[in-house]
């Protein structure tokens, strides 16, 4: 596949100054969050990336072409159209410090005290995340390899390789797509252990909203679905949009950077922004016309039930679409004027839970109540956290009582973002014919992500729900999973685990007790593929080294969150750093130690994949390979009718018996009659949504997570983990030019640069907390270091550490990275429910004396005098032996 | 002669423009025009941040600032090389070459925005990346312009821009700068105003600021809110009026913006 070249200034092979040399361009998306995304230009030249740039839609189109694919329409008077130059996540523009990164695994790395044969005294397992790393060749390692899968197979059955896949370093890829590449090798000999990737980031929707209007997007997500067509509605018809917890002009950049482009569209028709967050984000603080009500963390089913005890009161909702569309309302209306409980809920009831005055609840509950409203949400922490299920529910309920579906009245999320209706769907969608990854194949053993550490500690789980994030109905939630599978079906403890996405112990739950499940000895080897030293590696026992997007050619387009969908085929922008391969490479190089390779890749090369995947693809039709290839990137063309169709559940709000959900009505249901008969006894998540203050481990409740209980006298805060601004997940905590960046960290007296923790100064004073002091944030799970960050964008009695920083061990349950998820409950959202609770929970911050900080300095002398970089962080050099 | 314009309206503060800048000068040579900028700790784009008011009326003003490009430029006045030049199109460049790290235009720069580079022991700056300008290719105006995608900076012939309403940083320094700002920001006093017997948040309230630099006036909204915008620094005494009642306070936004939390008005 040829590099597109541009019109050089210089010519190739005659001297000429450095800023005339000739340069090579490529066109992809780079998204850290696992799309395609926004596209962009990546310029080359010596086999190096020289710059990162947005694109222009008519580099190689003319006008007339794009005419019919660049979408416009007018709303209100005022024209929206699609912008002409891409607009990546900033995280693309400075991705060439990925590539480089000092931190980057160059070749295959073995832990220095661990030898193969699974003999206890030579694992030396106790010393993962402590002992250093060496340099093999990749032969070696594919020999070790392959002996431990067949050893550990041969001992403890067909499925004791547990495969870890997608998420980690999931990029805009799709032939090198992560996710299971390991796993569609291991299946070709014998099976393995899937690890299931649970519905992270939308769990009290995929366990709360599930049951009140179905299924939803994706096939399991529980956002709604259909979602097409709303960005114009909203445009029509809202006048109010509320942001409860989810900070667009942070979360977009997983994809892009095209919803500010909405937002500003949206604010100059006038259309009202409130922000409801414990922390004033970074979209609320960027726009003048919003309005930021601050919350306690995990209290928002206390302020949706006080404006829905509001409207009932006031009449101001819509009576009609209950008796048509709806059912149960009745008990949750009994409930919420304290006709169970003998509790209202009211404004006066709600403001001490949540911190919201009574009267602002009031104010909002009346604006909601009067104008078409929508919930704007991309991922905030209100549905992550303890009970989710329960404020995921209360959300549904509340757009029902307006009308959802109506004009104007929308859940606009993630997947909501298509503009003008595009019939064929590029994203890696019609290339798919070179997708190598079976993350979602069914297996007879699987573990959900979120109990992995408790399998390796107990040998045995049980769990509700298969829990996948995507293709799982809501009856999947009545089944029952066992590991290990039953032994006559190959069942068998897991004691091997196999990484292409080494982050669970800095995206999912309990991260301590995770780095404890690492360290078993019952783990005889631990293998992950990554392109950062980082996280998960740090334990493990072989590194494999990964390319990066740039290093690959693929075929990759938008994927989602874009402006518009588009088609790209890209040749790799740089050669590959170090010994680096692709997860479908790796897959195949292990492969062959066992003759298998031919059925993974099927005899064909890189390129042949990719062409099949043109050929097999819809957009075939519109385009040669030729062009396609010289042009790099292509639009299909909108359905010059998009405007006419119906916009998110309109069909249903028209005619709801003719159009229904796919819940067991049809129609939306306050109370859950499956919920009822399934868990009968379940007071954690009942039939309808309560306020839950949850309680002592004694008396049945799976968290006392709030300040009305006990451990609030010990831990007085909540924390609240936003998606990071300066990082998407785990990624990216690297990058130099964000480091220095004010928000991203915060410099401690020891020029360690600390993850910064937010607090309101009324919290800091009480604890004698100074802006910049190095700090102690703690609870029952352990300790990790953060940097005083002192603001007036914090509520008081709540505090933030944007989650994902990268971990750095002190020892056992003590860390000065920063990673939030490690001092996370290793429980579930509730008794039935294995999702994770990873924000709103409680904690204590403390400031660090030297006195504590230099015990530690002497007890482990050799975790300080790791090689460390301010500018960069943790680094390689610090890990492995022999690195200058 | 080439000019910036920062709307500072626009900006969502995510950095685009610094990262970009970095994205093309670090590592990256452009000689003759600028050797390549350091990896960390020099900014010739740099988002300045100003978190403003309290809980809950908090807002964060983002300020991109680099070489202003002076017309008057004193770095050019204190170099004892002659090596600092301002091209026919207004740019100010240092000549890398000819620079000899005296340090002398560090500090004659009213604005900061000049950095010494200890490895190379040069004087480095924005150069409006005048390499692009003259190359023509990939794009044809500076990085930060190119990636800001919510248009926020534009680039162009000074004569062909919009520059009604817009403000200069520290004109008093008499120096002719050509980046001109929109939206700069001045204080303000926000709040929030309900009933404390009724608990209820009071609409249409009249909120009114007086002193000797002037009178401002707004209304509270439904959510209570009243925000009094683009004030001067001074004293001022504030009346809330609705339904009969009054409140006044004294508040200052001499030192800073003033969010005053919720205002009984009883």
């Amino acid at each position: 596949m040829p590099k597109m070249k541009n019109e050089t200034v210089g010519k190739p092979g005659k001297a000429v100054d450095p800023w005339q040399e000739p340069e090579t361009t490529i066109v992809r998306g780079i998204a850290s969050g696992g799309v395609g995304g926004e596209p962009a230009a990546l310029d080359s030249k010596n086999g190096k990336i020289v710059r990162i740039r947005p694109i222009r839609w008519d580099w190689k189109y003319d006008e007339n072409h794009l005419s019919t694919r660049l979408w416009k329409f007018t709303s209100r008077g005022k024209t929206f159209e699609c912008p002409p130059k891409s607009s990546p996540p900033y995280f693309t523009f400075a991705y060439k410090k990925r590539v480089y990164s000092k931190n980057r695994v160059k070749y295959p790395l073995k832990r220095v005290d661990w030898e193969p044969g699974g003999d206890p005294a030579k694992i030396n397992a106790q010393n993962r995340g402590k002992s250093k790393f060496k340099r093999i060749s990749w032969d070696e390692a594919a020999s070790i390899i392959a002996s431990e899968i067949k050893r550990v197979k041969e001992t403890y059955g067909p499925f004791a390789v547990l495969a870890v896949g997608e998420d980690g370093h999931c990029e805009s890829k799709n032939l090198h797509m992560t996710g299971g590449c390991h796993m569609s090798f291991l299946d070709k000999v014998g099976g393995y252990t899937r690890e299931t990737r649970t519905p992270d980031s939308v769990e009290g929707f995929y366990w709360g909203a599930k049951h009140v209007w179905g299924t939803g997007a994706n096939m399991g997500l529980a956002m709604t679905s259909p979602c097409e067509n709303i960005i114009k509605d909203v445009a029509d018809h809202t006048d109010m949009i509320v942001l409860q917890a989810g900070d667009w002009e942070t979360v977009q950049n997983f994809c892009g950077q095209f919803w500010s482009h909405v937002i500003r569209y949206y604010l100059d028709l006038g259309i009202k922004f409130v922000v409801i967050d414990p922390f004033c984000n970074y979209t609320a603080v960027a726009h003048d016309e919003m309005k930021w009500i601050p919350i306690l963390p995990n209290t928002d089913v206390a302020l949706d039930y006080a404006i829905i005890y509001t409207w009932i009161k006031e009449g101001t909702y819509d009576k009609e679409y209950i008796e048509t569309h709806t059912i149960g309302f009745d008990k949750v209306k009994a409930y919420v004027l304290g006709e169970e409980d003998g509790v209202p809920k009211s404004p006066a009831w709600a403001s001490p839970i949540c911190g919201v005055p009574e009267w602002t609840i009031k104010a909002l509950a009346r604006e909601w109540g009067s104008k078409k409203t929508s919930i704007g949400h991309f991922c905030g922490c209100h549905i992550r956290g303890p009970y989710s299920h329960e404020p995921g529910r209360t959300e549904a309920y509340k757009l029902a009582m307006q009308g959802m579906g109506g004009p104007g009245v929308h859940q606009i999320h993630l997947f909501s973002f298509n503009v003008a209706r595009q019939p064929i769907k590029p994203g890696y969608g019609p290339l798919l014919g070179a997708y190598k990854a079976t993350q979602f194949a069914p297996t007879v053993q699987a573990i959900p992500r979120t109990m992995v550490h408790h399998a390796i500690e107990k040998g045995h789980v049980e769990h509700y729900g298969s829990p996948q994030i995507i293709f799982a109905p809501a009856e999947d939630q009545w089944e029952k999973y066992v590991y290990p599978a039953p032994v006559e079906e190959g069942g068998g403890e897991i004691h091997m685990m196999w990484s292409e996405k080494p982050c669970n112990m800095g995206c999912w739950n309990g991260g301590f007790k995770f780095q404890e499940a690492m360290r078993s000895p019952k783990m005889e080897c631990i293998i992950t593929n990554h392109q950062w030293l980082e996280n998960d590696s740090l334990f493990a026992d072989l590194v494999l080294p990964v390319t990066c997007v740039a290093e690959e050619a693929d075929a990759v387009g938008s994927g989602f969150g874009v402006s518009v969908n588009w088609a790209g085929i890209q040749d790799k922008a740089c050669e590959p750093v170090g010994e680096s391969m692709s997860d479908y490479q790796i897959a195949v190089r292990i492969a062959k130690e066992f003759g298998v390779e031919d059925q993974l890749s099927q005899g064909m090369s890189d390129d042949e994949w990719l062409k099949y995947a043109f050929d097999t693809s819809p957009i075939a039709n519109d385009i040669s390979w030729e062009e396609f290839s010289e042009k790099g990137y292509y639009i299909p063309e909108f359905d010059p009718d998009w405007e006419k169709g119906p916009s998110g559940l309109r069909e249903f709000y028209d005619d709801p018996e003719e159009n229904p959900l796919d819940t067991p009505s049809g129609k939306i249901e306050f109370y859950s009659e499956a919920l009822a008969e399934n868990f009968p006894d379940d007071k954690e998540r009942g039939p309808i949504a309560k306020w839950i203050v949850g309680g002592s481990e004694s008396e049945g409740w799976t968290h006392d997570e709030t300040l009305w209980g006990e451990k609030a006298k010990k831990y007085p805060l909540l924390l609240v983990a936003n998606p990071g601004r300066w990082r998407v997940h785990v990624q990216s905590d690297d990058i130099t030019w964000f480091r220095e960046i004010q928000t991203c960290k915060v410099k401690g007296y020891d020029g360690y640069l600390y993850e910064p923790m937010w607090i309101h100064p009324v919290d800091a004073d009480k604890r004698g907390i100074k802006h910049g002091d190095i700090v102690k944030l703690f609870n029952n799970e352990g300790i990790v270091l953060v940097g005083a960050y002192v603001t007036q964008r914090m509520l008081p009695g709540s505090i933030m550490v944007n989650k994902g920083a990268r971990v750095d061990p002190i020892t056992d349950r003590i860390d000065r990275g920063g990673s939030t998820n490690l001092i996370t409950t290793p429980k579930p959202i509730s008794k039935n429910c294995w999702g994770f609770a990873v924000t709103g929970f409680l904690v204590e911050a403390e400031k660090l004396s030297p006195a504590e900080m230099d015990e530690w300095k002497k007890k482990y002398p050799e975790v300080f005098a790791r090689d460390y970089d301010p500018a960069s962080g943790s680094r390689y050099s610090g890990w492995v032996e022999g690195v200058e | 002669m080439k000019a910036f314009v920062i709307d500072l309206n626009k900006c969502v503060g995510c950095h685009d423009c610094q990262i970009g800048c970095k994205d093309e000068h670090c590592g990256n040579d452009w000689m003759p025009y600028a050797k390549p900028q350091p990896d960390t700790g020099q900014f010739w784009m740099k988002v300045h941040q100003y978190e403003r008011g309290a809980v809950p009326h908090v807002k964060v003003t983002y300020i991109p600032v680099m070489c202003q490009h002076c017309e008057n430029a004193p770095c050019k006045a204190a170099c004892p090389e002659n090596a600092i030049y301002q091209r026919d199109d207004g740019l100010v460049v240092i000549d890398p070459a000819k620079c000899n790290g005296c340090g002398d235009c560090i500090d004659a720069c009213s604005y900061g925005v000049i950095y010494f580079n200890k490895e190379l022991n040069i004087a480095q700056k924005c150069t409006g990346c005048a390499h692009l300008l003259d190359r023509k290719w990939p794009i044809e105006v500076p990085r930060c312009v190119d990636n800001c995608h919510v248009g926020a900076i534009q680039f162009g012939e000074e004569s062909e821009l919009d520059l009604t309403g817009t403000e200069t940083l520290h004109p008093e320094f008499g120096l002719k700068t050509r980046v001109y700002y929109r939206g700069l920001p001045k204080r303000f006093v926000a709040g929030t105003v309900y009933d404390p017997m009724i608990k209820e948040v009071v609409i249409g309230a009249t909120c009114t600021l007086s002193g000797e630099s002037g009178k401002f006036t707004a209304k509270t909204d439904n959510f209570g809110d009243f925000w009094l915008r683009d004030l001067p620094e001074a004293d001022f005494t504030l009346t809330i009026k609705a339904d009969g009642k009054t409140k006044t306070m004294e508040v200052s936004t001499k030192e800073k913006d003033i969010g005053l939390g919720d205002v009984p008005l009883a």
